[in-house]
């Protein structure tokens, strides 16, 4: 028996390990570009699909180009709308913005994600162990992920062209193809980013937060580049919009007047940054990032008195990145806010107000916009969820449990921090858009401001009920809930708010419910109703989460 | 009063995942000042039985008290008496060692802080690093100091020396052994049976979910068998029919088997065969515990000379 052992010898088992690397990141991030990509390709299908039934006539579609075609408003928000008389043109507007950034968040979430958060969890160090190097095995996340982009892009266009198949829509093979490049195009650039920010920053957390502060820079300056168009700033600012990723992506042009050309640094960008990465990932240490960060320090021992000191001090950092991203945001509205309004009038209402903002002026352009800040807030109740997730799942919170602390108290605490957050959040909105306003000698006053900054509250606590019930129940499933509620929500209220698809239908957003502040005056019984909903369903979620396991991750 | 109850003890504990089985019908008892090694191979219901005990988990079937108090009913009151130091070393990563024993030890609501001063020199830590600086090793340190420094009164340690260097698990048993002298309660999960026999009174070892054998060393050593060896001035007795006697291993003039229950067959087998050499000995902790799933012990295991 001996003899036979040491006779052996290795044997080649499979392909060579230097691919292993690549093939396990393509596999992991091809199930969420297939979901992703049929997605996009679905919003894609319905938007050229309604066009032809909400717009049946020529001269509907005529008085739609020439009413939103030239709006600063909905070129500041969503970018500009060409062609809205042809359903190529309605589609790629409609379409565009919305998908390009759910593109970025996905890139940006999904190569941190891959590259630094599995580096946290400790599993980095087995890949390295095989025959490889850093650099060789972040360019491998790099295109197993790039393969994930590409299914992406393939499912997205090959749903495209089915529909482009059909006689109310008549879009082409190639220019098909060429939207769902588009749409894709920020999805690979962040994939990029993210691979960059694994590099700089310590953790994974760290990371997503630099992608998403880069995010917002970028959705800003192209935002100022396009309510600066055609108007009195114009000029000087748009050319704003080849300093954002995302203007890039938006001068692709697709299905309108197409730029290939505007592939270029959109490659460019990819490439500079992936090589960046490789490069980065071999001049560091395993667990520590190119930015310094201290190993050692004296103690700070504030708010480690409890449990929901403990929370407070981990959850600050997120809470006020997020306040930070919001009240940024909130003031370059304010600041674009009078310019674009200036241009809604007469028909345009009735465009406007089919996204639930009627009315006219800076009111009607900031009631949009607050609907986008409400869109955001609710997105950081989600990430209120997942950090009471990750509490459970990575085991900390037996730690706390195990000290005389109970699970009541440990979540009450954690919702009441939480909400704490969003109300800052919302509050920070209503005074920066009034900054913002206010410098441009304009706006629709601090108290209005104000009430549209507390009114986007109502359903981020909602969103964070929604969570909260799903952490009690279904705690290994309780993060897609409420992402599942609020993608659904956001895609029904821009997607479907677009082409006035039946009230029943845009019920179901949760956005629909909210009144757009300023554009109309709050709907306090509505928002009390949100609110109580959503606390009663924190409630339930605490009595849930007493009864069941603790489960791991 | 409260110390005349006892530290542990369960009543027909069981626990079950679908259609698996992780524990069952488990009675435990642990006395106050009570050192409990609990054993059992990977997936044998340890870790279970601890997140039961901690109230982490529901019991599909009864129920388990500390001191007195029921697990699930009073989670606060019973960790209140509790210091828990879990297999896996999951810390807040942003918080320095300091940091980690400050929350830990206010959240549990008790710390004697000359002792964990004494302590952190023990186990030779540095309280300055963040956790996410710290290896495996010293992760491990900050849990065990933050779970002895609480004095409580039921210690409830899962795989408490994982990550250890073998210094460090020196400095952990003269802890242990100081808790029991002041009267604490351990409950010690643990894959170091060297360590089980050194510290604990009493041995549970587990096999899929349930108790496969329990009591002190001395009682299952009492229990298995005894291996002798024997060398003879000539031929080797024929022992094949003497009561008690297996395993028997015949080499040249030697011999070696085991012996279950009374060894006096086996001496009048071999009062006239010549003996010139004659060794037995217990078996060890390693040995009891392979012998329960069904390997046989290593021959190191003979240690006693009879003559």
């Amino acid at each position: 028996m001996l003899a036979d052992v040491t006779a052996a010898a290795p044997v080649t088992v499979g392909r060579p390990a230097r691919m292993m690397i690549a093939r396990h990141s393509a596999r992991r991030s091809l199930r969420s570009g297939v979901l992703w990509g049929y997605v996009f390709g679905v919003v894609v299908a319905s938007s050229a699909l309604s066009y032809g039934r909400i717009y049946s006539t020529g001269a509907e579609r005529q008085r739609l180009a020439a009413t939103f075609g030239a709006n600063h408003a909905s070129s500041a928000l969503f970018g500009p709308a060409p062609q809205l008389q042809t359903v190529a043109g309605f589609t790629a507007f409609k379409v565009s913005m919305t998908l390009i950034i759910i593109g970025a968040i996905w890139g940006l979430l999904t190569s941190t994600r891959m590259l630094r958060g599995e580096e946290d969890a400790g599993r980095w160090e087995l890949l390295l162990s095989e025959p490889t190097t850093q650099g060789r095995a972040v360019a491998q996340v790099l295109a197993g992920l790039g393969v994930g982009a590409v299914v992406m892009w393939a499912i997205t266009g090959v749903l495209t062209v089915a529909v482009g198949r059909s006689s109310t829509v008549r879009i082409g093979v190639t220019a098909g193809l060429y939207l769902a490049l588009a749409m894709v195009a920020s999805a690979v650039m962040f994939l990029a980013v993210g691979a960059v920010m694994s590099q700089l920053a310590p953790s994974r957390g760290r990371a997503a937060g630099y992608a998403a502060v880069f995010l917002g820079v970028s959705y800003g300056l192209r935002m100022v580049a396009d309510a600066g168009t055609g108007g009195q700033r114009g000029p000087g600012l748009h050319g704003l919009i080849w300093a954002s990723p995302l203007g890039w992506v938006e001068q692709l042009q697709p299905l309108t007047d197409p730029r290939p050309l505007a592939l270029i640094p959109i490659a460019a960008f990819t490439a500079a940054l992936a090589a960046l990465a490789v490069l980065l990932a071999g001049r560091r240490d395993i667990g520590a990032g190119i930015w310094p960060d201290r190993n050692t320090r004296a103690p700070h021992v504030r708010l480690l008195s409890g449990a929901t000191g403990l929370t407070v001090r981990l959850t600050l950092p997120a809470a006020l990145g997020w306040a930070a991203g919001v009240a940024i945001a909130a003031a370059l509205i304010g600041t674009v806010a009078k310019a674009a309004g200036a241009t809604i009038e007469g028909s345009e209402q009735q465009v406007l107000s089919r996204l639930g903002s009627p009315g006219s002026g800076v009111a009607a352009f900031s009631g949009l916009a607050f609907l986008i800040l409400a869109v955001t807030i609710a997105f950081q109740a989600a990430g209120v969820v997942n950090a009471a997730r990750a509490e459970e799942a990575e085991g900390h919170l037996d730690h706390v449990l195990a000290a005389s602390v109970s699970r009541s108290r440990w979540f009450a605490g954690r919702l009441l921090v939480g909400i704490a957050a969003l109300l800052f959040s919302g509050i920070a909105a209503g005074v920066f858009t009034w900054i913002g306003e206010a410098t441009q000698g304009g706006g629709v006053g601090f108290p209005t401001a104000l009430d549209a900054g507390i009114n986007v509250i109502p359903p981020a606590l909602f969103a964070l009920g929604i969570g909260a019930l799903a952490f009690g129940l279904w705690p290994r499933r309780a993060s897609v809930v409420v992402y599942v509620v609020l993608g659904w929500s956001v895609l029904v209220q821009f997607a479907g708010g677009f082409a006035a698809q039946n009230h029943w239908l845009l019920d179901t957003s949760l956005f629909h419910q909210m009144a757009s502040v300023p554009a109309v005056p709050p709907d306090w019984q509505v928002n009390g109703i949100l609110t109580g909903i959503g606390l009663a369903a924190m409630f339930l979620g605490e009595r849930a989460l007493r009864r069941r396991d603790l489960r791991g991750g | 009063m409260a110390e005349a109850k006892p530290a542990i003890r369960t009543r027909g504990l069981s626990k079950r995942y679908g259609q698996v089985t992780a524990l069952a019908d488990l009675d435990l008892d642990v006395a106050p000042g009570e050192v409990v090694g609990y054993l059992g191979p990977n997936g044998a219901g340890k870790t279970t039985t601890i997140r039961l005990l901690l109230g982490f988990i529901r019991p599909t079937a009864g129920r388990a008290e500390i001191f007195g108090m029921d697990c699930q009913r009073d989670p606060v009151m019973v960790h209140r008496r509790v210091a828990f130091v879990p297999a896996e070393a999951s810390l807040w990563p942003s918080l320095t060692g300091a940091e980690t024993l400050r929350l830990l030890g206010r959240l549990h609501g008790q710390a004697d802080l000359p002792y964990r001063d004494e302590l952190i020199a023990r186990f030779d830590l540095d309280p300055s690093k963040k956790v996410r600086a710290y290896s495996r090793g010293n992760r491990q340190k900050v849990l065990l100091i933050a779970a002895l420094m609480t004095r409580a009164d039921l210690l409830v340690l899962d795989e408490p020396t994982s990550g250890l260097d073998p210094l460090m698990e020196v400095a952990f048993r003269h802890c242990v052994t100081e808790a029991r002298e002041r009267g604490q309660a351990v409950f010690l999960s643990s894959h170091v049976l060297s360590e089980v026999e050194a510290l604990c009174d009493r041995v549970v070892i587990l096999r899929d979910g349930r108790v496969a054998e329990a009591g002190t060393l001395s009682e299952m050593r009492h229990l298995s068998a005894v291996t002798v060896e024997a060398t003879f001035a000539g031929e080797v007795p024929d022992l094949s029919g003497v009561p008690g006697v297996s395993g028997v291993v015949v080499d040249g003039h030697s011999l070696r088997c085991q012996v279950t229950g009374l060894v006096q067959p086996l001496l009048t087998a071999l009062a006239n065969a010549g003996v010139t050499r004659l060794l037995s000995g217990e078996p060890s902790l390693e040995e009891l515990f392979l012998a329960y799933y069904g390997q046989s012990a290593p021959s190191e295991g003979v240690t006693g000379v009879a003559s």
